[in-house]
């Protein structure tokens, strides 16, 4: 399957895939993510993709697609998955479709949908080892409708429905434990600003067979309420506060693809946010802050 | 009647500026209609709102054909068709637009007989985007030229727009809308209400019958391959990144890996920014290791083109002049 390995940065593409022009914010992390995804995976793919922002990127009469694209309900993306992937099975079989036409099944959707209403479909998805690839864009929140929060919004951050001066009460749900515990062929977790590592666990996907899951963070000017300039540095920050680990689970076992050895502060990443601007101004929240480090601190403890 | 349109950028605060208008209306004793424009857009493209608002009923409904006031929070907006911001204003029209050029330039420009009056800007900023709390500034000068929302009426309608920000930012914007309410003084009623449009003056279509099509027909489904590339979403940008090839050291992944819109390509070791679908994120800017790209304010960079197109943005000039 594979015609080339991506081993250092000067193997990613220059030329893109994915069509400009979507109505996707300015600076979307999402999109930065999906963009470098979609240059790995290549044409050959169908994307399912569930409510959410992204599914303002096909609005008729334009797609930036070069395949197919499906929108079905913010519940059902892995369902539809199934369909799909059925209707190539019979098509092969019956040999309407050569093997070197077959496709590619992709489901996007966003945390709201994958962390909330469409986790039953999932796991549903992860039991009968469908073979598909599903990518989500987590923004920590329901971004298109306006930011509420979703059960993979962080502890703390503001949301159009979680304010007052502590923010979010819960804390982001593992969605990654929960999708590996099913035992699927792959789980990762990947991010836009670390665009090697991305497309190194995407290659990885597009090569093996069943389900094959990925989580991608996705820095959101608009909802996380900063400068879309920023994104990149917002994505690093991620990964260096060790706030977003970036891992795979593949053969049974969890494996960490970059650890932060000297990991900084996750201050650094909170305060460049507007949803966390409650924890600085006009008061400094030293609490709330240190409960963040610690959980983070407790994570990477049982990791190194 | 009166019928106002706001336009502007996603993001400035146009449809708080109508919410501010209608409610301060509505307690002043009108019948009032303010929505804004929905729609799949984001964060600097151009959109609107509306408000309406009558002694009587309103029976009008959707999008503003007859304005008495047009504001334009953006001006680079007014050289952009699609953002329709001239659309249908004529001599009784009141066009209040955001600039830092007169309001002569823009009426030359424009070739239009409408009265043209520049925002007036309470702080000094290099670029008019840039200006604060610019949805509070257009309804309080909006609200002076209706010369029919007392001081008090705007005040209280931005306190309760904006409660939930807490009263700093109630505040800022209250010395915004007030300074630019005062500064319009001279300009008290300059807008009056448009001819109510009566439905017997109503002339009936002349109806075609247009048979069912059959689904495979009817269906929206796109059967174009990235298509998408024919939305023009560099009118978003309101910042333009440029790359320096001096400086440039053709590194060629990082700027278009990291361009969240594939907006970058590279062909032949050199990065090439396609200025028509560009946002205007700068995303670029801040990734460059030799810190090879410069952001520059749009309306400088109009500017520039018009007196020396240079090679590789003529995408940009053409959307410029479009």
């Amino acid at each position: 399957m594979s015609e080339q390995r991506i081993n250092r940065m000067k193997d990613l593409p220059s030329t893109h895939l994915l069509g400009t022009g979507t109505p996707m914010c300015s600076g979307c992390g999402g999109l930065e993510a999906l963009h470098q995804i979609y240059d790995v995976l290549g044409e050959k793919t169908v994307f399912v993709n569930a409510a959410g922002c992204m599914t303002l990127l096909s609005v008729y009469p334009f797609t930036p697609f070069r395949g197919s694209w499906l929108y079905t309900a913010m519940a059902s993306a892995p369902a539809g998955a199934q369909g799909v992937r059925d209707a190539l099975d019979i098509l092969l079989q019956q040999g309407r479709l050569r093997p070197e036409e077959d496709l590619d099944v992709v489901v996007l959707t966003g945390d709201g949908s994958a962390n909330g209403m469409g986790l039953s479909a999932t796991s549903a998805a992860m039991d009968r080892n469908l073979d598909f690839l599903y990518i989500c864009y987590d923004n920590e929140g329901y971004g298109n409708t306006g930011q509420q929060s979703s059960s993979a919004t962080p502890h703390a951050a503001i949301t159009s429905t979680s304010g007052g001066s502590c923010g979010y009460p819960g804390y982001k749900k593992d969605l990654f434990s929960i999708w590996a515990a099913h035992g699927p062929a792959y789980v990762a977790t990947v991010i836009g600003s670390e665009p090697l590592d991305l497309a190194r666990k995407i290659e990885k996907a597009r090569d093996l067979q069943g389900s094959r899951m990925i989580i991608a963070l996705a820095p959101c000017p608009t909802g996380w309420g900063y400068d879309p300039k920023d994104s990149v540095e917002i994505g690093r920050l991620a990964v260096k506060t060790g706030i977003w680990p970036l891992k795979e689970y593949i053969d049974g076992q969890v494996v960490h693809t970059r650890i932060p050895h000297e990991r900084a502060h996750v201050e650094d990443y909170l305060r460049l946010q507007g949803r966390f601007a409650h924890l600085f101004t006009p008061q400094a929240d030293p609490a709330i802050v240190a409960d963040i480090q610690a959980r983070v601190d407790s994570y990477w403890d049982k990791v190194v | 009647m009166f019928r106002i349109r706001i336009h502007g950028r996603g993001g400035q605060g146009i449809k708080m500026a109508s919410r501010v208008l209608g409610t301060a209306l509505f307690q002043a004793g009108y019948t009032v209609q303010d929505a804004p424009k929905y729609g799949a857009e984001r964060r600097g493209a151009p959109i609107f709102s509306s408000v309406r608002a009558a002694r009587e009923t309103i029976n009008e409904r959707g999008t503003i054909y007859r304005p008495d006031l047009v504001v334009v929070a953006d001006d680079t907006l007014l050289a952009v068709p699609a953002a329709g911001t001239l659309l249908g204003i004529d001599g009784h029209t009141v066009v209040l637009v955001n600039s830092h050029e007169p309001a002569d330039t823009w009426c030359h420009r424009l070739n239009i007989t409408a009265r043209l009056l520049i925002l007036p800007a309470c702080t000094e900023v290099e670029d008019r985007a840039d200006l604060p709390h610019i949805g509070a500034t257009c309804a309080g000068a909006a609200a002076r030229l209706l010369g029919v929302i007392a001081r008090a009426g705007l005040l209280e309608a931005i306190a309760g727009e904006l409660a939930d920000l807490g009263p700093d930012i109630v505040a800022e914007n209250q010395a915004s809308a007030l300074a630019a309410f005062d500064a319009m003084a001279d300009w008290q009623g300059a807008v009056t209400e448009g001819i109510a449009v009566a439905a017997d003056n109503y002339v009936v279509p002349d109806w075609i019958e247009l048979p069912f099509d059959d689904a495979r027909m009817a269906a929206p489904d796109i059967r174009a391959c990235a298509n998408s590339v024919e939305v023009r979403t560099g009118l978003w940008r309101t910042m333009r990144p440029i790359i320096d090839y001096d400086l440039c050291k053709r590194c060629w992944w990082v700027c278009s890996t990291f361009c969240p819109d594939s907006a970058i390509a590279v062909a032949e070791d050199i990065p090439v920014i396609d200025y028509d679908h560009c946002k205007g994120c700068m995303v670029c800017v801040g990734v460059c290791p030799p810190h090879a790209i410069e952001g520059v304010p749009e309306y400088l960079a109009q500017q520039q083109d018009k007196l020396q197109p240079a090679p590789g943005d003529a995408n940009a000039t053409e959307t410029a002049d479009r």
